[in-house]
């Protein structure tokens, strides 16, 4: 029988897996210190090169006194002035009246890279020439393969609109719209450069001026002679390094997610397998079990080898023991009663033969109490045997058609002559009810209910038996007044050997069995037989329900 | 000459009051507890008359077998089987087997008695020349009270002693209704409602074997039996 549920958490197989799942959310995190360390590698990687590139620069420069003579600096001033305009167009067409150095120019312009600028400056920081600009002429595309199938457009979509704005949340996005104050500069000035005044290879690390981009710059030394003329300094944003983070992270997060998201649709899957074999092995045994508790069938046991095969077969087993234990106890009554009956006709021939002979008269008096005894003791017996016999002919009943309603109003007017101390009113709602079965089986029936409701009813009131037609069915009804049923009783009552009487009750004895007789005679019919207290007023009502249309057995 | 009558019963103390009581009413009485022992003794001599239990000890159904054997060497000893069982299939199994009546051990010894002086009356009766004045006639029907025989359309019948006495409450006062209580008085065995449920439909059986139109016996549902006279 299933237990109420309490009110409480109560989580399916499926969300206990989905729930150890989320166990695999760290993966993106792990993920997340891993891109991190490519991202140092890259830094590490982009210092060394933009070091390379100004040690290269300054190699050029080196050792070329020409390069380096004193010019005015106000002219250089001027010219830095002109040449704010545009980055990429400076290099390309120098104005004329430019200072500065146009022959360093032309050797660093050589060098120079999209992304990279480089300065060169004399040893007051002066800055002789510049080339190259910070920010790119293009933005970096998010992803050049675009494919042009419809999933792929899907993806991209997703991706733009799901993904980039959570990339963003966790990590800084390059941004080309940063401020760059180096470009009007006609001095250069920062540690990197007096490091590398000093003679040192120096790489610096600083935030634009708005806080939008980080600038790396490598200062390298140009020495003439044995002495520091000036200084090459490189410089780049970490942009591309940022990016290529970026869509590292991207990439793992896609995969990530996909593993996630096909690891839980395979493990709801076989989750679902899972507790629909759990299921079906509950229904299983509940529907073994019926309400009376009697087992009904047994559980096939699954063939599966794993645990719930193993599970469901012990079921089965078990289930196996319980109907025969069942059986067994069933059987108990009629077994029991054939061993009692050869002592009993021990005693009863004992007492006949003592009858034949000549007896003083006190002898027989004490001889007929002992026979009213045994008299007693033998009807208790057949009593017992009847419900273990009538069992053994239902197997053997052959079904005929008969008028329901005829066996019913002959019935009643055999108990009115029968209980004449008791009204027994009979009310029939049809004409000829055309019914398959056993008429004496619906007979005996009948007598045990109207047995039990002349029992418990109050002396006077009346007894009433009642057919009504029901959808495909006919209800045969027995109520009597008197007390109500006890609270709890209202299946056991047609288990066998179950008696809701006072154990003082006089009169003949009770073992339970008269219910129990009309729950296998309205089983046998395919019917169902309840007991409940009568609607609106002290009584019971037994009711046994007759389905008209049924399979024959 | 006394008859003999032989018992074989595996309980000493039912086996003994039997005894005693046929005794003391003057038959010859041999008592055996088992059937190899009873079956020599039969083949020696064939007893008048037999009470075999179903079951002899270790032999559950050591009864029916020698029920067999002992109508094998006899077709005509009456045989009444006297068990514990009470249980249609056994009921059913041991008339087959060629016994005249089958008791349960609920019967009293005057009962028993009755019945074996009816069982007697009716073997001897039967190699007699018919000299019956004793018989009730109800249209097809004619009871012999004294062979203990019925007779359906001049065809015998073939009742057991328990169903004789059945048909005979019945067609005594035809049109009453006798109900199971008294039915059970009448045919003296004292069994409950459903083995007389399935001695009525054997009875009904036995009558529509010969007559396929039989329709007599009308259950009257909720009181008992009678015994409908013929249009």
């Amino acid at each position: 029988m299933r237990l109420m549920k309490k009110p409480r958490i109560a989580l399916g197989i499926r969300a206990q897996l989905l729930l150890v799942l989320t166990v695999f959310l760290a993966i993106p995190w792990l993920g997340y210190e891993y891109v991190r360390e490519l991202e140092r590698f890259l830094r590490d990687a982009q210092e060394r090169t933009l070091a390379g590139t100004a040690q290269a620069v300054a190699t050029a420069l080196h050792d070329r006194p020409r390069l380096f003579e004193t010019r005015s600096p106000q002219g250089s001033l001027g010219s830095e002035r002109g040449g704010d305009e545009g980055v990429a167009s400076a290099p390309a067409a120098p104005s004329a009246e430019r200072a500065g150095s146009p022959e360093i120019e032309q050797i660093i312009h050589a060098l120079s890279r999209t992304t990279a600028r480089i300065w060169v400056v004399d040893r007051e920081q002066n800055v002789l020439a510049r080339a190259g600009s910070l920010k790119r002429a293009d933005p970096i595309s998010v992803d050049a393969g675009a494919s042009d199938s419809r999933l792929a457009r899907a993806w991209t979509w997703l991706e733009r609109e799901a993904f980039q704005p959570l990339y963003a949340r966790v990590l800084s996005q390059p941004s080309e719209d940063f401020s760059d104050d180096g470009t009007g500069r006609t001095t250069a000035a920062g540690r990197d450069v007096e490091g590398a005044l000093a003679g040192i290879l120096t790489i610096d690390r600083r935030p634009t001026a708005d806080g939008k981009a980080v600038i790396v710059s490598a200062a390298n030394p140009i020495w003439v002679d044995d002495e520091v003329k000036g200084a090459v300094i490189v410089e780049e944003t970490t942009n591309a390094v940022l990016a290529e983070r970026n869509r590292a992270f991207a990439r793992l997060f896609t995969i990530v997610l996909a593993a996630l998201l096909i690891g839980s649709v395979a493990l709801t899957l076989y989750a679902s397998w899972l507790s629909t074999r759990i299921r079906r092995l509950r229904d299983e045994a509940e529907a073994a079990i019926d309400a009376q508790g009697r087992v009904r069938g047994v559980v096939t046991g699954s063939e599966a080898g794993d645990e719930i095969g193993d599970l469901s077969r012990s079921f089965a087993s078990a289930l196996a023991r319980l109907a025969q234990y069942a059986s067994h106890q069933e059987a108990m009554a009629s077994r029991l009663s054939h061993e009692l009956r050869t002592p009993i006709a021990v005693v009863r021939s004992s007492l006949d033969n003592l009858a034949l002979q000549d007896l003083p008269e006190e002898t027989r008096v004490v001889m007929a109490r002992a026979q009213e005894g045994l008299d007693r003791l033998a009807h208790i017996i057949t009593r017992m045997t009847e419900a273990a016999r009538l069992e053994a002919s239902l197997a053997d009943a052959e079904p005929e058609r008969f008028d329901l309603v005829q066996v019913v109003a002959g019935c009643v007017q055999g108990y009115r002559a029968a209980f004449p101390q008791q009204r027994i009113e009979l009310g029939l709602s049809s004409g000829a009810v055309a019914f398959d079965g056993a008429p004496e089986l619906i007979a005996q029936m009948l007598d045990k209910l109207v047995a039990n409701a002349v029992e418990f009813a109050r002396p006077g009131t009346a007894i009433e038996v009642k057919l009504e037609p029901e959808v495909a069915a006919v209800r045969l009804t027995v109520s009597n007044t008197g007390p109500p049923l006890p609270a709890g009783m209202g299946e056991r009552l047609f288990d066998s050997m179950v008696s809701m009487r006072d154990e003082h009750t006089a009169g003949a004895p009770h073992l339970g069995l008269g219910l129990y007789i009309v729950r296998l005679i309205a089983e046998h019919h395919g019917g169902r037989a309840s007991a409940a207290d009568r609607a609106g007023g002290e009584g019971v009502t037994v009711s046994v329900v007759l389905p008209l249309v049924r399979a024959l057995r | 000459m006394s008859r003999r009558i032989a018992i074989v019963e595996d309980e000493p103390a039912i086996r003994a009051n039997y005894s005693d009581v046929l005794r003391k009413q003057g038959y010859e009485v041999a008592a055996y507890d088992n059937r190899p022992d009873a079956l020599a003794a039969f083949r020696t001599r064939l007893p008048d008359l037999a009470i075999i239990d179903i079951g002899l000890g270790e032999d559950i159904d050591g009864g029916f077998a020698l029920c067999r054997e002992l109508r094998a060497l006899s077709p005509t000893v009456p045989i009444i089987f006297l068990s514990a069982r009470d249980s249609d299939f056994d009921i059913v199994a041991g008339l087959r087997l060629g016994a005249d009546d089958y008791l349960t051990k609920d019967v009293s010894l005057p009962h028993l008695s009755a019945r074996i002086a009816a069982l007697f009356r009716r073997s001897d009766l039967s190699t007699a020349p018919k000299v019956s004045e004793e018989t009730i006639q109800r249209g097809a029907l004619t009871l012999d009270l004294k062979r203990l025989s019925a007779q359906w359309n001049g065809k015998r019948v073939e009742l057991t002693l328990t169903e004789f006495w059945m048909v005979h409450a019945l067609a005594r006062y035809p049109g009453h209704v006798k109900d199971r209580e008294s039915l059970m008085r009448d045919a003296k065995i004292v069994v409950d409602d459903s083995t007389i449920t399935s001695h009525v439909k054997r009875i009904r059986k036995k009558f529509l074997a010969i007559d396929p139109a039989f329709d007599c016996i009308a259950t009257v549902y909720g009181m008992g039996y009678r015994w409908s006279a013929e249009a």
